[in-house]
């Protein structure tokens, strides 16, 4: 395709809901494009050679970002086909478009270091990987492409248990099924997706792209156990004499307190109790829906990561006043840039350098938080972030609602399984994947910490081929 | 994940039994253990507790006493041959089973449910074993299954005085329950003492046997959302320190726990359980007429 092309510097942008009209809904924000649009700003991508393409290295996955982008275009007159052809693009790294193009924080991946930036806009790379997704599921092209890959699958007479079904071992159990070996999938909720389901809300993940996700990896075979729950309704010690291999994914579900006094007040919610209330049991619905959950006048949200722009703007939906609290400057902010964005024009305020030290309650429920003003040195910690000291100055800000999002821990059931190999909570792997259990391979949010939806996927997927080579030497060594 | 039904009644007023085919829970549960069972699509997880079960046929019994919706609905919708959409666990840790020697095991109201199994347990163990049930005359249940289990069942029924309103009746089992641990500690010794029941209760039993200084346990029943400890909705103050009762608990040394707090956390959503109830209520006479 040697067309000559000008340069269009400006993004083609994506529809959103306004915001005054959002902060009384739960329906999703960013409307995302029309096939028009897509080709619209698929055009405007300079088209890198695969080899040197900068958006590619920037994503975790590699997916071949111009690659799936020139299909749209060159597929132009036929929607159906040049989004079958991108999906299979995409599909080849990365199996979960319609989420990634949603909750990756682009901004420093694929489209960090696009060339196009030099002279303008950067290609809105996720939008269209979330496009292609989108159009290919109401079209059902997704299931079209599954269907097939299906009938190539060879089965391998081995079985694989998976622990945890958020994108670490959705991703894993949907490669080892291609790969053809049996797979379960163990899930302590009620429902499976992790925190895909449980916490990012609705206005920026809707729920039944999650379900359709998961609906495919039940077309490829895998099998879901919801209700069981790894360190006590089985051992991985017991499944490790049913099945050939375990890969666990059971994410960094423990959310951290603060350790102050007043901590286990009424009002105060962990923000993992407080989504799941939300999202995964749907209390902004009681009580249509039975779960309560109570939202007052003046929340204030601890902490600043994509957890704490969630529940603030949840918050924001059941009509209060919303503050977020950060001990660090507006640089350190670890959301992504869009959920701050959108969050500053729900109307939600900021207050930097407040470190809370004290939950003020009375009967029994809070009503203020006390914080210390912090300020920050020029020195920086390991991390690269300014170091920060309290200046023994204090403010209270008055609260009903407290919520804290300051991090969490990987699940504690799964880290006391004797002989697993855990440093700081998390579960110790070599570069296979592989914990200090042989056969058990563990990736995403339980070996890492808190990290992202993509890194966990890449790990799924990574190890999804180590586990492959595990067991085809076993099933060799057995032949 | 369904679990059907296979057997429901009405044991006492507002109690009610249900046989669940669970085979992954009735595999493993331990005495002390609970489960969270979902019923309903829009319905909330609500933590229950498996009094006996069949590993090899794969059933447990949960025993319900109806206090708000869900409950209620329960007890409504369900029949035999339906299926609880979740029942996941079995959950919590098992409790200590130990050779105590002579341990009095009180439950209040439906909590003497969840004390069977435990007290059934420590006393195949080698314990001397006292339960105690206190509650309303039309609410006992389990007399003949405990009977039969330790070494001596005591049950004290309040009437229930229908000039009284629920809370005033409440306080007259309260004070009959203080009043009979009072006796049976000054009357004889014991090794520990162990109770189910709602917070209060459990206070006010405390603040008997601290009297005594015996060892005491409780079963500590906090709101919960997911039972796995994902989301500290259970959490407690037991020693100073914060603790999730579904994965720390659901029993604690009665000396550690800070009371107050959690009485005061079991009741934050009393006025939406209650709009929930009257507008399942209404609901219900909407469809009647
Ligand atoms: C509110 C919120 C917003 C976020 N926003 C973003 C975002 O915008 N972009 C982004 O990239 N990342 C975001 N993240 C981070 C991202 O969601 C995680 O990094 C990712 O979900 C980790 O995936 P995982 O599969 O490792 O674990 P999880 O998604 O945590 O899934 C783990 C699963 O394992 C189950 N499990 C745990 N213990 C057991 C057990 N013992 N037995 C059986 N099952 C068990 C859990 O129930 C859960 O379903 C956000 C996180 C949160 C909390
Ligand atoms: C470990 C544990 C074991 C339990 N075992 C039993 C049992 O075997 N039999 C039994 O009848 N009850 C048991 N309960 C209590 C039972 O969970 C509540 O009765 C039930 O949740 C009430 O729901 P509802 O909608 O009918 O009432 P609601 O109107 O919602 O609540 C009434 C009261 O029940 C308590 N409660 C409500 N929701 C929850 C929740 N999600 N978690 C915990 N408590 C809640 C609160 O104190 C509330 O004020 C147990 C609780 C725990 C924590
Ligand atoms: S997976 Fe994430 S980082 Fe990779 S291309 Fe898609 S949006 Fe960008
Ligand atoms: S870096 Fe930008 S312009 Fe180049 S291929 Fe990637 S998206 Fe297109
Ligand atoms: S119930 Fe959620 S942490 Fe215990």
């Amino acid at each position: 395709m040697a067309v000559k092309r000008k340069i269009i510097k400006e993004r083609v942008p994506t529809p959103e809901m306004p915001a005054e009209e959002r902060i009384k809904s739960f329906a999703e924000v960013n409307l995302g494009y029309t096939f028009e649009l897509a080709v619209k700003e698929a055009e405007r991508c300079l088209q890198c050679p695969y080899n040197y393409a900068p958006c590619i290295k920037g994503c975790p996955v590699h997916i071949d970002i111009p690659g799936f982008i020139s299909k749209l275009v060159q597929y132009r007159d036929d929607p159906d086909k040049a989004v079958k052809e991108a999906l299979n693009v995409i599909w080849a790294c990365n199996s979960l478009p319609a989420t990634t193009g949603r909750v990756c924080p682009q901004e420093d991946q694929c489209e960090m270091n696009c060339v196009m930036g030099k002279v303008g806009d950067k290609i809105n790379i996720g939008k269209l990987e979330r496009f292609v997704a989108d159009y290919a599921r109401e079209k059902g092209i997704d299931e079209e492409l599954l269907f097939e890959m299906i009938p190539k699958i060879e089965k391998k007479g081995q079985s694989v248990a998976i622990i945890g079904a958020g994108p670490a071992g959705l991703t894993a159990a949907g490669e080892l099924a291609k790969l053809g070996y049996d797979v379960t999938i163990y899930e302590a909720l009620h429902e499976a997706g992790g925190v895909l389901m449980y916490g990012i809300p609705e206005f920026r993940l809707p729920k039944s792209i999650v379900e359709s996700e998961i609906d495919k990896l039940k077309k490829l075979g895998v099998k879901i156990l919801t209700d069981h729950i790894v360190g006590r309704t089985v051992t991985i010690e017991e499944l490790l004499e049913e099945y050939d291999a375990v890969f666990i994914g059971s994410g960094a579900g423990t959310p951290r307190l603060i350790n102050a006094p007043g901590i286990n007040l009424n009002g105060i919610y962990t923000a993992n109790e407080f989504l799941t209330r939300v999202n995964l049991m749907k209390a902004y619905l009681f009580p249509e829906y039975d779960t309560p959950v109570k939202v007052g006048k003046k929340v204030v949200v601890i902490g600043a990561g994509n957890t704490a722009m969630d529940a603030a703007r949840s918050a924001r939906r059941f009509g209060a006043e919303v503050t977020i609290a950060y001990r660090r400057g507006p640089e350190d902010v670890s959301a992504r840039v869009e959920e701050v964005e959108h969050a500053k024009e729900e109307g939600i305020k900021f207050e930097f350098f407040v470190n809370p030290v004290e939950f003020l309650g009375e009967n029994g429920k809070v009503r203020a938080v006390k914080f210390e003003k912090m300020k920050a040195l020029d020195e920086r910690d390991s991390r690269g972030k300014r170091k920060i000291v309290g200046t023994g100055e204090y403010v209270e800000i008055e609260a009903d609602t407290v919520i804290i999002a300051i991090g969490k821990h990987p699940n504690r059931l799964i880290v006391n399984t004797p002989g697993l190999k855990v440093e700081r909570g998390r579960i110790v792997v070599d570069e296979n994947l592989m914990t200090s259990i042989p056969g058990v391979f563990a990736g995403g949010d339980a070996i890492r910490g808190e990290a992202t939806v993509i890194l966990a996927m890449g790990d799924g997927r990574r190890a999804a081929k180590a586990i492959h080579e595990y067991l085809t030497k076993k099933r060799e060594g057995n032949a | 994940m369904p679990y059907k039904i296979l057997e429901k009644k009405e044991i006492a007023m507002r109690n009610i039994w249900y046989k669940i085919h669970a085979p992954h829970v009735a595999k493993k549960v331990k005495p002390g253990q609970f489960v969270i069972v979902r019923a309903f699509k829009n319905g909330e997880r609500i933590p229950l507790t498996p009094v006996m079960w069949d590993r090899d046929e794969g059933w447990v019994v949960l025993i319900t006493f109806i206090r708000g919706k869900t409950t209620m609905r329960m007890a409504n919708e369900l029949k035999p041959g339906d299926e609880l959409l979740n029942v996941a666990g079995p959950l919590g840790n098992p409790a200590e089973m130990e050779k105590f020697g002579k341990i009095l095991a009180i439950g209040a109201y439906t909590g003497i449910v969840e004390v069977y199994p435990i007290a059934k347990a420590w006393q195949e163990l080698g314990n001397d074993v006292t339960t105690l049930h206190v509650t309303f005359e039309p609410m006992v249940v389990l007399k003949d299954e405990l009977e039969g289990a330790v070494s001596r069942h005591i049950l004290e029924t309040v009437p229930i005085d229908p000039n009284l309103d629920f809370p005033a009746n409440m306080k007259n089992v309260t004070k009959r329950l203080t009043e009979k641990v009072r006796e049976l500690l000054e009357k004889e010794d014991w090794d520990l003492v162990f109770m189910v029941g709602p917070a209060g209760d459990q206070r006010a039993v405390f603040n008997v046997v601290k009297e005594f200084g015996i060892p005491m346990k409780s079963d500590l029943h906090p709101i919960m959302v997911d039972g796995t400890g994902m989301c500290g909705a259970c959490r407690v103050t037991v020693g100073g320190e914060v603790k999730f009762a579904c994965i720390d608990g659901p029993e604690f040394d009665a000396y550690q726990v800070n009371w107050d707090e959690l009485i005061a956390r079991s009741g934050y959503y009393t006025d939406m359980e209650q709009r929930a109830m009257q507008e399942y209520m209404k609901a219900l006479q909407g469809g009647e007429q």
